[in-house]
C-alpha cells in the first residue's frame, strides 16, 4: 500500500480528530473530499487501489468520534459497482460522494440514510442488483443510537441494474460481508479507543474519598483488563483485515469480537463514570448505543462464532 | 530479506524432519524419562546450532536475529517438538544475566557450561516475598572472600534438578528494601543447600523449595556490586518476554484441534452453544497470537513500550484459562476421572483437569495477573501509583 497505515491514521485523525458526534452533512463532505470512499478501489477505475486495511483505518477513525452518516453503506456499493465492472458512470458517483445505501443486515432492513440515497443495493441469492430510490417505500425505524438512521426498504417489484448474477454473486456477497465487517469492527475499536480514553480521564479527575478514583487499585485492574481485551482485538483486526485472503467467516468472527470489546468497554465506561454516565448529556451513553448496536449489524456473535466454531471442528 | 528468512525456514524444516524425537509424548509418562528427553533434545539442539538462537554472536549457535528466532520458534512449534523446560532458565535467565552483569572471566567459567547441558534455577522468591519480591529475607553476611548465606527461597522452577542457582539475597536493612539486595551465583551442590520438589495441584513437580543453612559462596561469584542486586535481577526477569509467548501462543494455536477431536468424541458437533464457545476461543487464540507477533514487531523496531510485554502476557494467561475450561467444560465427567500426566508435554496435553489447573502457573508465576494488571495500569496508562507508606503507618501503630 503506498500509503502506510500511519499516516493514513494521523490524516484521519486530523480531519475527524475533534468533538463527539461531529454534524453529519459536514462529515460527509470530508469524507468524500478526503478521497476515503474510492479508498479501496483500484486505481484504473479511478480508485487508490489501498485495500481492506485502508477501510479499517477509516471506520477506526468514524467511529472514535461517533460520525453519522452512510459511510460503511456506501463503500459496499461502491466495492459491488467496482467488482461488477462497466459501471463507471454510477461507480463515479458514488466515489464523488452521492449517496447511494445498502442494509447493514440482511434483505433490505437496516438501510442507513435510505431518504437521503439516490440508489440502493439489493443482495439476494444469485443476484445483486442497484435500484434507484425513488417510487420505492422507505419506512423510518428510529433507533436508541442517535448516530445512525436506519430504514426498511421495501422494493415491490422494481429490478433496477443487476450487477452480478449466481456464483459471480455469491462470490461477491462474501466479499461485501467481509468489508462490512471490517468497516464495523474499525467503528467498534475506535469506539472503544474513545471510551476507554474518557473513563480513564474521568478517574483521574474525579476525587473520592480525599484521593482520585485512579488511585484504586479495583479500578486500575478494571481499566488494565480493558486495554489488554482492546489491545488484542486490535492486534486481531490488523492481521485479519490487512490479510486480503481472509473470508467473510474469519471476518465476521473478528468482528464480533471487536464489538464484544467495544460492548465490554462502553458497559464499564458507564458503571466507572458513575451518575454522571447514566446521563444523557454525558456522552458514555452514545458509545453503549452505538456497541450494541454494532454487535447485530453484519451478523451477530452466535452466527460468526457458530461458523468458526464449525470451520474450527472440521479444519 | 523475506528470501533469507524463507531459505532459513526450508533449512529449519529439514532439520527437523531428521532431528525431530518422534511419539515423545507417549514416552514422557516418568520425570526420568522427561529429564532424559529433555537432556537429549538440548543436546541434540547445541550440535545442530538452534539451542541458543537469541545468544550475541560471539557463542556458538548464536547471533540469530528476531526475526530469524521468530521463524525457528515458528517451525519448532509446528513440528511439536519438546519445549525446553530443563535448560529454559539456563539459556535465558542465567545466560542473558551474565552477557549483561558477568565479567569476562564469569562468563568464561560459565556459559560454554551452559551449552554442555548444565542446568540452572531462580532463586528470587520466598515465603514472605512473592509479588513483593524486594521484601526478600534471605541473608548473606560478607566473611573475607565468601558470603555466609542463610534463608528459604521458593517456586525455584527445576529447582530440584539444577546444578546452579541465580540468588538474590539481602546484604544489607538500611534505606529502601531494594538497595539492599545483591546478586549471587551458587553452585547447588555447596554443602548447607537442601533442594526439596513441591508437589503442585495437578501432581507435576516443576518447582522446587531451596534451604541454605550457613552456605559459603566466594565474593569471585558476585554479579554486579553489592548492593546492585535489584538492577541485576531486572535484567533476568526481562530475559524471557517476547518469544516466549509468542512460541506459546503458536503452540496454542496448534492444539485447537484437541477440544475439536473432544466435541466430536464427545458427539457435541451439532451443538450450536459448544460450536459457538469453541469459535470465540478460536478468536481468542488467533488474537493473543497476534498480540505476540505485534509485540515481537515492535520490539524489533525499537518501539516497545514499557508494559507492552504485560499485554502479551495477560492476554496470554487469560486465553489459556479460557482454552482448559472449555476442555474440562466438554470432557465432562471423564476429565475428572484422575489421568497420569504427560511430563513437560506442554500447557495443552488434553488431559484437561491436570492441564486446568496447570494453567493458574501462567496467571501466577513470572508475575501474577494482578501484578501485570499494575504495570499495564501505572506504568503503560500512566494511572497514579498505589501509596507507599502504608508499611510505615503500621510500624508506628
Amino acid at each position: 500500500m503506498s500509503m502506510t497505515r500511519a499516516e493514513l491514521q494521523d490524516a484521519a485523525a486530523k480531519a475527524f480528530g475533534g468533538d463527539l458526534t461531529p454534524d453529519a452533512a459536514h462529515s460527509w463532505n470530508l469524507i468524500a473530499e478526503m478521497g476515503w470512499l474510492m479508498m479501496a478501489v483500484p486505481e484504473d477505475q479511478g480508485g487508490l487501489g489501498l485495500g481492506r486495511e485502508a477501510v479499517g483505518v477509516i471506520h477506526q477513525a468514524l467511529g472514535r468520534t461517533l460520525v453519522a452518516g452512510p459511510a460503511i453503506a456506501q463503500m459496499l456499493v461502491i466495492e459491488a459497482l467496482s467488482a461488477a465492472g462497466g459501471q463507471d458512470e454510477l461507480l463515479g458517483r458514488a466515489m464523488a460522494g452521492e449517496m447511494m445505501s445498502a442494509s447493514l443486515t440482511e434483505g433490505l432492513s437496516a438501510v442507513p440514510d435510505a431518504d437521503r440515497a439516490s440508489h440502493v443495493l439489493r443482495i439476494e441469492a444469485g443476484r445483486i442488483s442497484l435500484l434507484p430510490v425513488e417510487g420505492l417505500v422507505l419506512t423510518a425505524r428510529a433507533t436508541w443510537d442517535k448516530t445512525r438512521r436506519l430504514f426498511d426498504v421495501d422494493v415491490g417489484d422494481a429490478v433496477g441494474v443487476v450487477l452480478a448474477q449466481g456464483d459471480a454473486a455469491t462470490a461477491l456477497a462474501d466479499r461485501l460481508s467481509a468489508l462490512r465487517s471490517v468497516a464495523l469492527a474499525g467503528d467498534c475499536l475506535g469506539g472503544a479507543d474513545a471510551a476507554l480514553a474518557m473513563t480513564i480521564d474521568y478517574l483521574e479527575t474525579r476525587r473520592q474519598f480525599d484521593r482520585p478514583l485512579a488511585l484504586f487499585q479495583a479500578l486500575k485492574h478494571r481499566v488494565a483488563d480493558m486495554k489488554t481485551a482492546l489491545v488484542a482485538a486490535e492486534a486481531l483486526f490488523w492481521a485479519r483485515a490487512g490479510d486480503e485472503a481472509t473470508d467473510a467467516v474469519a471476518m465476521g468472527t473478528m468482528k464480533a469480537h471487536a464489538a464484544s470489546v467495544y460492548r465490554l468497554i462502553a458497559e464499564e465506561a458507564i458503571q466507572l463514570h458513575g451518575g454522571i454516565g447514566l446521563t444523557m448529556e454525558h456522552p458514555c451513553h452514545l458509545f453503549l448505543k452505538r456497541a450494541t448496536l454494532n454487535a447485530v449489524l453484519g451478523g451477530d456473535a452466535d452466527q460468526w462464532e457458530e461458523a468458526a466454531g464449525r470451520r474450527a471442528l472440521n479444519a | 530479506m523475506s528470501d533469507a528468512l524463507d531459505s532459513l525456514r526450508q533449512e529449519v524444516r529439514d532439520w527437523l524432519a531428521v532431528h525431530a524425537p518422534k511419539d515423545w509424548r507417549a514416552r514422557s509418562t516418568s520425570e526420568a524419562a522427561f529429564l532424559e528427553l529433555q537432556r537429549s533434545w538440548f543436546a541434540t539442539l547445541a550440535k545442530g546450532g538452534y539451542a541458543v538462537p537469541h545468544w550475541p554472536e560471539d557463542w556458538p549457535g548464536g547471533g540469530r536475529s528476531l526475526a530469524e528466532q521468530k521463524v525457528i520458534y515458528e517451525e519448532f512449534a509446528r513440528a511439536d517438538t519438546p519445549r525446553l523446560l530443563l535448560s529454559f532458565m539456563s539459556t535465558y535467565h542465567a545466560a542473558s544475566t551474565l552477557f549483561e552483569w558477568g565479567s569476562a572471566e564469569q562468563q568464561q567459567r560459565y556459559i560454554p557450561r551452559i551449552l554442555e547441558g548444565e542446568i540452572w534455577c531462580q532463586g528470587f522468591s520466598e515465603p514472605g516475598a512473592g509479588s513483593d519480591l524486594a521484601a526478600l529475607r534471605t541473608r548473606a553476611e560478607r566473611k573475607g572472600d565468601v558470603y555466609l548465606v542463610n534463608g528459604q527461597k521458593l517456586w525455584s522452577t527445576m529447582g530440584q534438578f539444577a546444578d546452579q542457582c541465580l540468588l538474590l539475597v539481602r546484604t544489607s536493612s538500611e534505606g529502601v528494601k531494594q538497595a539492599g539486595l545483591t546478586y549471587l551465583l551458587l553452585d547447588l551442590k555447596a554443602p548447607g543447600v537442601t533442594a526439596r520438589p513441591i508437589h503442585q495441584i495437578h501432581g507435576d513437580e516443576e518447582f522446587a523449595e531451596i534451604f541454605l543453612d550457613n552456605v559459603e559462596i566466594p565474593v569471585a561469584n558476585r554479579l554486579g556490586e553489592e548492593g546492585q542486586g535489584w538492577a541485576v535481577a531486572q535484567s533476568t526477569l526481562s530475559s524471557e518476554r517476547g518469544l516466549t509467548l509468542l512460541e506459546l501462543s503458536a503452540r496454542m494455536r496448534g492444539a485447537l484441534w484437541r477440544i475439536g477431536d473432544l466435541i466430536r468424541a464427545n458427539g457435541r458437533g451439532e451443538d450450536a452453544g459448544v460450536l459457538r464457545d469453541f469459535g470465540r476461543l478460536a478468536s481468542k487464540v488467533d488474537a493473543t497470537c497476534a498480540v505476540a507477533d505485534q509485540f515481537l514487531a515492535s520490539r524489533i523496531a525499537g518501539e516497545e513500550r514499557v508494559g507492552d510485554a504485560s499485554i502479551v502476557k495477560l492476554a496470554y494467561s487469560r486465553t489459556l484459562r479460557d482454552f482448559t475450561s472449555l476442555g474440562l467444560r466438554i470432557g465432562g465427567l471423564e476429565a475428572q476421572y484422575h489421568a497420569p500426566i504427560t511430563f513437560g508435554g506442554g500447557m495443552e496435553t488434553g488431559n484437561w483437569m491436570a492441564d486446568f489447573m496447570n494453567s493458574y502457573a501462567w496467571t501466577i508465576a513470572g508475575g501474577s495477573d494482578e501484578v501485570q494488571r499494575n504495570i499495564i495500569a501505572e506504568r503503560l496508562l500512566g494511572m497514579p501509583r498505589e501509596p507507599k507508606n502504608w508499611v510505615v503507618k503500621e510500624g508506628a501503630a
